[in-house]
């Protein structure tokens, strides 16, 4: 692990945040609540998290991944040349953030809730765009 | 404005992201019905192209079109400069896309059927997907056409 730079350790936890959020509730629809002992009274409030009805789950999945490559490739000791996934990683990071805004904005299902997971979802996204551009940084600097 | 100042890659990218903008505006999906009323069926169905489909899907091949069309358009321009990380962009986020589009035909939202658009669009991302692959290989080796 000693051999991950600070930018990709910052994207790795972004990755992580962002793989964990995906299995929290993002969309959350409330609805009355009755007494339970009525007939029919159970509370009709209802969360989904972003594995159904969205190809962004997808998506998101693939950012973690590649966000969390460097970690892994650091961990199983197989690799020594992480330049072109910091690059990715910054790219996927940054359209993870913009797809994420957009779910949450246009996109978002009328009447619904945005639930914890959406804002750590965008949180973990900042974070692997902000460790990949880190990353890359670092990678010029050693490169002068 | 001279096509001669585009790498062969550029140009599949390119073109295929003209395409695509060209078939998102085609049916992608489509919902259809019936309802019987004393022994009377009626049906109906009802299109949707890329855009009018609520999913995220729209914006992350917008992205796509304009990461393959800039440096394209920039280099008509004469103003391309170097962008190292154009082709490595325009392949990375292309072949996502064709995986999502490929992941839509398998696993359609809610009961929304399947339309031309969809397999169309598929076609065109994976050609993006080689162009900025062939546009990568171009840059490696100094290579223009």
């Amino acid at each position: 692990m000693g051999r991950l730079s600070q930018g990709q350790m910052i994207a790795a936890v972004g990755g992580v945040a962002l793989l964990v959020a995906t299995f929290l509730p993002w969309v959350g629809v409330s609805g009355p609540s009755l007494p339970a002992e009525l007939p029919g009274g159970v509370d009709a409030s209802t969360s989904e998290n972003i594995w159904k009805g969205s190809s962004l789950d997808i998506y998101l999945l693939i950012s973690g991944v590649i966000a969390l490559l460097p970690a892994l490739l650091a961990v199983t000791d197989s690799a020594e040349e992480f330049s072109f996934v910091s690059a990715a990683t910054l790219l996927f990071g940054v359209v993870a953030v913009i797809l994420v805004i957009a779910f949450l904005t246009v996109d978002f299902p009328d009447g619904a809730d945005r639930e914890v997971g959406a804002f750590v979802g965008l949180g973990g996204a900042i974070v692997i765009a902000v460790g990949g551009f880190r990353a890359m940084q670092e990678e010029v600097a050693g490169a002068i | 404005m001279d096509a001669n100042r585009l790498s062969q890659g550029q140009l599949v990218a390119a073109l295929a992201a003209i395409a695509l903008f060209i078939i998102s505006f085609l049916p992608w999906f489509d919902i259809s019905g019936a309802v019987t009323v004393g022994g009377t069926t009626i049906g109906g169905s009802q299109n949707f192209n890329l855009w009018e489909a609520e999913n995220p899907l729209d914006i992350y091949l917008l992205i796509v079109i304009l990461v393959a069309l800039v440096p394209a358009a920039l280099g008509l321009l004469g103003d391309g400069g170097d962008a190292p990380m154009a082709s490595m962009a325009t392949a990375l986020l292309a072949g996502v896309g064709t995986l999502l589009i490929l992941y839509q035909i398998f696993d359609t939202p809610g009961d929304l059927g399947r339309k031309i658009g969809l397999f169309l669009g598929l076609i065109a991302c994976a050609g993006i997907a080689v162009g900025g692959y062939l546009s990568m290989q171009e840059d490696v080796g100094g290579e223009r056409y």
